[in-house]
């Protein structure tokens, strides 16, 4: 019955264009933080041949270190951090503006929120550091 | 028509694997990516920083078997989850929709299932 009247009834689609995208600034900076994803599935991938490499043995790992000392995959780590960081950045300033965080029957101010975060991720990040390099 | 207004019943929970996903890698990713992509390279560790023995070590304890597990696996439904709608938005693919998502879900399903069976033979 409803498909039959929406078929019947005429539908205004609203064309969009191609490259819609590049129109604005914030639409471009949009785009620019869901590439980023594409930059962390690359990144995931390369944890996963970490991994596999360790898995395969002494030598199998020492050639991933090898690897690793390349020019090119350390430019490659470079740009990849790049995007990384936007990703981080993004996600702490949108986590802060869709939160509220109430405390004592007062709405904690969105910069108190998103300085917490950022202080969680240097922590977290600190932890990671000293647990992967020095303990 | 008809297939379109069906309800998303898978939805919500790819929803969450991709929430999830981005707060892993954007509080997570860092300080991996400096470690073993930059700091590595340039000289910054200690020698014996990255030693095999050592980091089979590491990785031998059951704790960070599940970190790395969660650390690889949630990034990849992350970064699924937003190529699946970035082919359909941004590049404006929007015929096979199905084959779109199985691809991009499919692809973060593998990485799963090898990153477990890569942890468990370590």
């Amino acid at each position: 019955m409803r498909t039959e009247e929406r078929q019947r009834t005429p539908v205004f689609v609203r064309k969009v264009r191609r490259f819609w995208w590049l129109d604005t600034v914030p639409f471009r900076r949009f785009v620019l933080r869901e590439l980023t994803s594409v930059f962390v599935a690359v990144y995931s991938v390369i944890l996963l041949l970490f991994l596999l490499a360790l898995s395969r043995g002494r030598e199998a790992y020492e050639g991933f270190l090898r690897w690793l000392d390349l020019p090119g995959i350390v430019v490659l780590h470079v740009v990849i951090l790049a995007a990384v960081l936007y990703h981080t950045v993004t996600s702490i300033q949108l986590a802060s503006q869709i939160q509220e965080v109430r405390l004592g029957g007062k709405v904690l101010p969105r910069t108190f929120l998103a300085a917490g975060l950022a202080a969680g991720w240097v922590v977290a990040s600190a932890v990671v550091a000293y647990l992967h390099v020095w303990r | 028509m008809a297939k379109s207004t069906r309800p998303a019943r898978a939805e919500p929970f790819f929803w969450l694997l991709f929430t999830a996903g981005g707060g892993v890698s954007a509080f997570l990713f860092p300080a991996h990516i400096v470690i073993l992509g930059i700091a590595w390279a340039a000289g910054w560790l200690p020698d014996d920083a990255l030693s095999y023995d050592r980091i089979v070590g590491l990785v031998q304890n059951p704790l960070t078997k599940l970190y790395l597990f969660v650390l690889v696996v949630l990034p990849l439904f992350h970064a699924a989850h937003r190529i699946r709608y970035g082919i359909r938005h941004e590049l404006r693919v929007e015929e096979n929709k199905h084959v779109v998502a199985s691809a991009c879900y499919g692809a973060a399903f593998v990485g799963t299932a090898l990153t477990a069976s890569i942890l468990l033979r370590i």
